[in-house]
């Protein structure tokens, strides 16, 4: 059981800020993600608490020690490598035992240990294999055995799942989930794919440009983003600039896409340019509720099974997204015109940058 | 893993500083003394500029190797293109072969060359007896054939690799845009190979011109500056130390800037064959195919053929000087009954200049891949160095520095193996540098990440998955060690004699027959090793060069 305490990290490379005075506070026992497109700065960031990358100022400490002047192999940490770095020259079992040897563990215990994490993660009776003949997931599982096996402090993901299909990738974050849990360990997850962060999270960090933007819990983020990049990046919100106008106690009118939206509270002062959030959720077929409304044209519709995603162009020719479910009784044919209801409270607004 | 990487670098540089650079300072320092007195002077260099003899001397040297580059594009292009885009048959077999002549002892090549040609050669004799006189092969022709047949190959990999290169869409390209073929050659082809052709041409300038085996054997009395230089050093009646550090400071100077041009053309492309799809195989007529097949086997085997003729020469009987056509063993039986220590000395010296080499560049070569810092920048640069340094030179470098003062090492073995190591370790930085470009870099992390050290971690995972690629390195640097001439003619000593000592005794004296079996001898203790591991040595040379 093991906190993390970040506090003001920073990275530069050339002239590049990887990671720009960033300061985490993570809970022992908490899966904690880090998510931000390409670029943003995670794995520099990750690779400064497992030691592989320079502190230029800043610390980190686990629980109240601090870890960031201690070398790389001395950090007690447990790394699960997004290309898996499986070492090629041993067997499955000697993967899973390379940290228990580094740690002079007797070798009686060494075959229990091993063999109980290689059961852990579903591979009991693979270790005498080489790892070559193991598939993409196996391996995978190599690799999160041999980081588990060592009891670490914490544990550290860096898009571990990214060269997995996707029918395999829903799966093995299930697995990571569940084994995080139930070994109650401390854990720091890597990735730009936001439905998974979502999935597995108690709560992420989302990334932009070695900042922080927002830490929240994953419904949290999801609804009540605090930032355009955030609602942007979390899920394929529909973004549709316009300026506010007079507030009538409860709602700010806003004028956008040739229409007017009313918006929850007092978001900016009449004349502000702003900028919508609309969830395709949030947009729904008039339903017969009362509530606003706003006309928009059907252009195309992809039926996706569970659900249909609905292409549809607002007044001014503004193009948006809508998602609807799949069995809804639907025979609007392209072209024709729909009346879609929302709530107030589910647009969220954001200055315009 | 900072601190392994500073501690190897620092450690690679105080060797290098010694060993390398130390002893270069010296024979700098030695050519600007006045010989006795020890005061500065500029003299040495003035006694050379206004010396017909040593102005010839250059002269020779820079011409012997001019032509030879000149040949060596000349057969080596036509050859690297017949191997990139011609269907030659055998076109594997062709590659190893190829390769063959960099790492057999050029010498051995040059002596094959006097027993066929020489005064008494087989092939001299047998056109006198039947009345056509031919030209003399010494000095500039057959120092030059030798040089062109042995150092081709610097041309070839470089080149196929251009050839190589150049991506089948984009000549598609050039050709769909209405571009004839010699059109084509000249817009897309020469420019991407032309760097190619550069860097390897500029490679072969430079070992001709270090070169001091090859006019050994054939210069007879024309001035090389390689020979004069040792001569000059080492010679027991006309010994001018501080002429020859002039002269050695010369032909640095001229080595050392060709290999800047050198690398700065390397350095412009890397000759990785990065080509998604390799450009098609011509379609040739059956003539011209057959032309081609002539030409690339040709060339081959004729580079090979010298050595050829000296196993073959090695077991007839010689009477005297002269060349009988007795088969027999009695060359073999010379060179053994003296004493079995040169041929010893030679598999042992190799044997530990081998290992010490890849132990010293292995972590070398390792550190200058991985960890890029101001500091490894300085080691990847003066690692370079000994390229530019003919074994002569450094071989007279080390003399001066260690035949007295605190470290003695002149007389003794070991002043052999830090030579050969010296000279072989730009080779094994390069080779283990390639290897580790190969390896992820994650696997060392996830190693230290399990709690292993950085430096165990380097010693117990990424050199055995080195080591398969370290291996080949390991046996090269073996052949060249055990078939060194240029320095070790320099530094042996008499417990020390080599099996390249004897032959060069041999040929310079009278025991043609000891000579030939001598060359025999290198010829099968370079060539097993390296038909032992030939498929991993064609990635090594590409690598390398
Ligand atoms: N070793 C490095 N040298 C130079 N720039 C780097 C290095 N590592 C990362 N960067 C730069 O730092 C930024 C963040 O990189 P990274 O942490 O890998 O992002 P992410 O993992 O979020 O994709 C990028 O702009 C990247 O180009
Ligand atoms: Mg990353």
């Amino acid at each position: 059981m093991t906190s993390i305490r970040i506090k003001n990290l920073t990275r530069t490379f050339d002239t590049v800020r990887a990671v720009d005075d960033i300061s985490l506070d993570i809970k022992h026992g908490e899966l904690f993600t880090l998510l931000g497109p390409s670029g943003c700065g995670k794995t520099t960031l990750l690779r400064m608490i497992a030691g592989f990358a320079d502190v230029e100022s800043g610390s980190i400490s686990f629980d109240a020690r601090r870890i960031d002047g201690l070398p790389a192999h001395r950090r007690d940490i447990g790394m699960v490598f997004q290309n898996y770095a499986i070492f090629p020259n041993h067997t499955v079992a000697g993967n899973v035992a390379y940290g228990l040897k580094a740690r002079n563990v007797p070798a009686a215990e060494i075959k229990s240990r091993v063999d109980k994490a290689l059961e852990r993660v579903r591979l009991a009776g693979y270790g005498p294999r080489s790892p070559h003949q193991l598939s993409g997931g196996q391996l995978q599982r190599v690799a999160i055995a041999r980081a588990l096996v060592i009891e670490p402090a914490v544990l550290l993901f860096d898009e571990p799942l990214s060269n997995l299909d996707a029918q395999l990738r829903t799966e093995m974050r299930i697995e990571i989930r569940q084994l995080q849990q139930a070994l109650g360990l401390t854990a720091i997850y890597v990735t730009h794919d936001q439905e998974e962060a979502l999935a597995i999270s108690d709560r992420i960090a989302v990334l932009r440009q070695g900042k922080v933007e927002q830490v929240d819990t994953p419904e949290r983020i999801y609804r009540t983003p605090q930032t355009a990049f955030v609602a942007e990046f979390l899920g394929s919100t529909n973004m549709v600039p316009g300026i506010a106008g007079a507030f009538d106690g409860r709602n700010t009118h806003v004028a956008a896409a040739g229409t007017e939206f009313a918006v929850r509270g007092e978001i900016a002062p009449p004349g502000a340019p702003v900028l919508l959030s609309l969830r395709p959720e949030a947009l729904r077929l008039g339903d017969g509720s009362d509530g606003p409304r706003i006309q928009a044209h059907l252009t195309l519709r992809e039926f996706l099974g569970p659900m249909q995603r609905l292409h549809a162009t607002l007044p001014d020719g503004t193009q948006i997204r809508i998602s609807a479910l799949g069995a809804q009784a639907f025979d609007v044919l392209p072209g024709a015109s729909l009346a879609l209801a929302y709530d107030p409270a589910q647009i969220k607004a954001f200055p315009s940058p | 893993m900072k601190r392994f990487a500073t501690i190897v670098t620092l450690a690679a540089l105080v060797l290098l500083a010694v060993f390398l650079l130390y002893p270069l300072a010296l024979v700098l320092d030695a050519s600007i003394r006045i010989d006795g007195t020890g005061g500065l002077t500029l003299g040495n260099y003035a006694a050379i500029v206004k010396s017909r003899y040593y102005l010839g001397s250059i002269g020779n040297s820079l011409l012997a190797a001019a032509l030879a580059t000149v040949f060596a594009c000349a057969i080596g292009i036509p050859l690297a293109f017949c191997l990139a885009r011609i269907d030659v048959p055998g076109r594997a077999l062709l590659l190893t072969l190829a390769s063959l002549p960099l790492v057999l002892p050029s010498f051995v090549s040059a002596y094959a060359l006097v027993l066929l040609f020489g005064h008494a050669g087989v092939v001299t004799t047998a056109l006198r007896g039947i009345g056509i006189p031919i030209g003399s092969i010494y000095g500039l022709p057959g120092i030059v054939i030798v040089f062109t047949l042995t150092l081709y190959p610097y041309v070839v990999m470089p080149v196929l690799a251009g050839f190589q290169a150049v991506d089948a869409s984009m000549e598609e390209a050039a050709r769909n845009l209405g571009g004839s073929r010699p059109y084509v050659i000249r817009t897309v082809l020469l420019p991407i190979v032309m760097p190619a052709i550069l860097a390897g041409g500029l490679l072969v300038f430079i070992e001709a011109l270090e070169n001091f085996g090859v006019p050994a054997v054939l210069a007879e009395d024309r001035p090389f500056l390689a020979i004069d230089i040792f001569k000059l050093f080492a010679g027991e009646s006309d010994a001018n130390p501080a002429a020859a550090g002039a002269l050695s400071v010369l032909l640095i100077a001229c080595t050392a800037l060709t290999l800047l041009v050198q690398r700065h053309y390397l350095g412009k492309r890397r000759f990785s064959t990065s080509a998604r799809s390799a450009p098609a195989k011509l379609p040739l007529t059956p003539g011209l195919r057959l032309a081609a097949t002539t030409v690339s086997w040709g060339i081959v085997i004729v580079s090979l053929l010298p050595f050829a003729a000296v196993l073959m020469v090695s077991v007839l009987r010689f009477r005297g000087p002269v060349l009988t056509w007795e088969l027999g063993l009695s060359n073999y039986a010379t060179l053994l009954s003296g004493s079995y220590r040169p041929l010893l000395n030679t598999l042992t010296l190799a044997s530990i200049a081998a290992v010490a080499t890849m132990l010293i560049g292995a972590p070398i070569g390792y550190v200058v891949a991985r960890h890029r810092s101001r500091l490894s920048g300085l080691l990847d640069f003066i690692g370079m160095v000994p390229f530019a340094v003919s074994g002569t030179i450094l071989a007279i470098g080390l003399i001066i520095a260690f035949n007295s003062g605190p470290l003695v090492l002149t007389g003794g073995w070991l002043i052999l193996v830090i030579a050969y190591v010296v000279r072989k370790l730009p080779f094994a930085i390069r080779s283990s540098s390639a290897i580790v470009h190969q390896l992820d870099p994650s696997l060392e992390e996830a190693s230290i990440n399990l709690g292993v050290s950085p430096t165990t971690t380097f010693a117990t995972l990424t050199v055995p998955l080195m080591a398969s690629g370290l291996v080949g390195g390991l046996v090269l640097v073996w052949i060249t060690a055990a078939s060194e001439l240029s320095a070790t003619i320099v530094l042996y000593a008499s417990g020390w004699v080599t099996t390249t000592v004897v032959m060069y005794h041999a040929i310079e004296g009278t025991g043609a027959g000891l000579a030939a079996a001598a060359a025999a001898v290198l010829i099968l203790v370079t060539a097993i090793p390296l038909l032992l591991i030939n498929r991993r040595l064609n990635r090594q040379q590409t690598t390398v060069i």
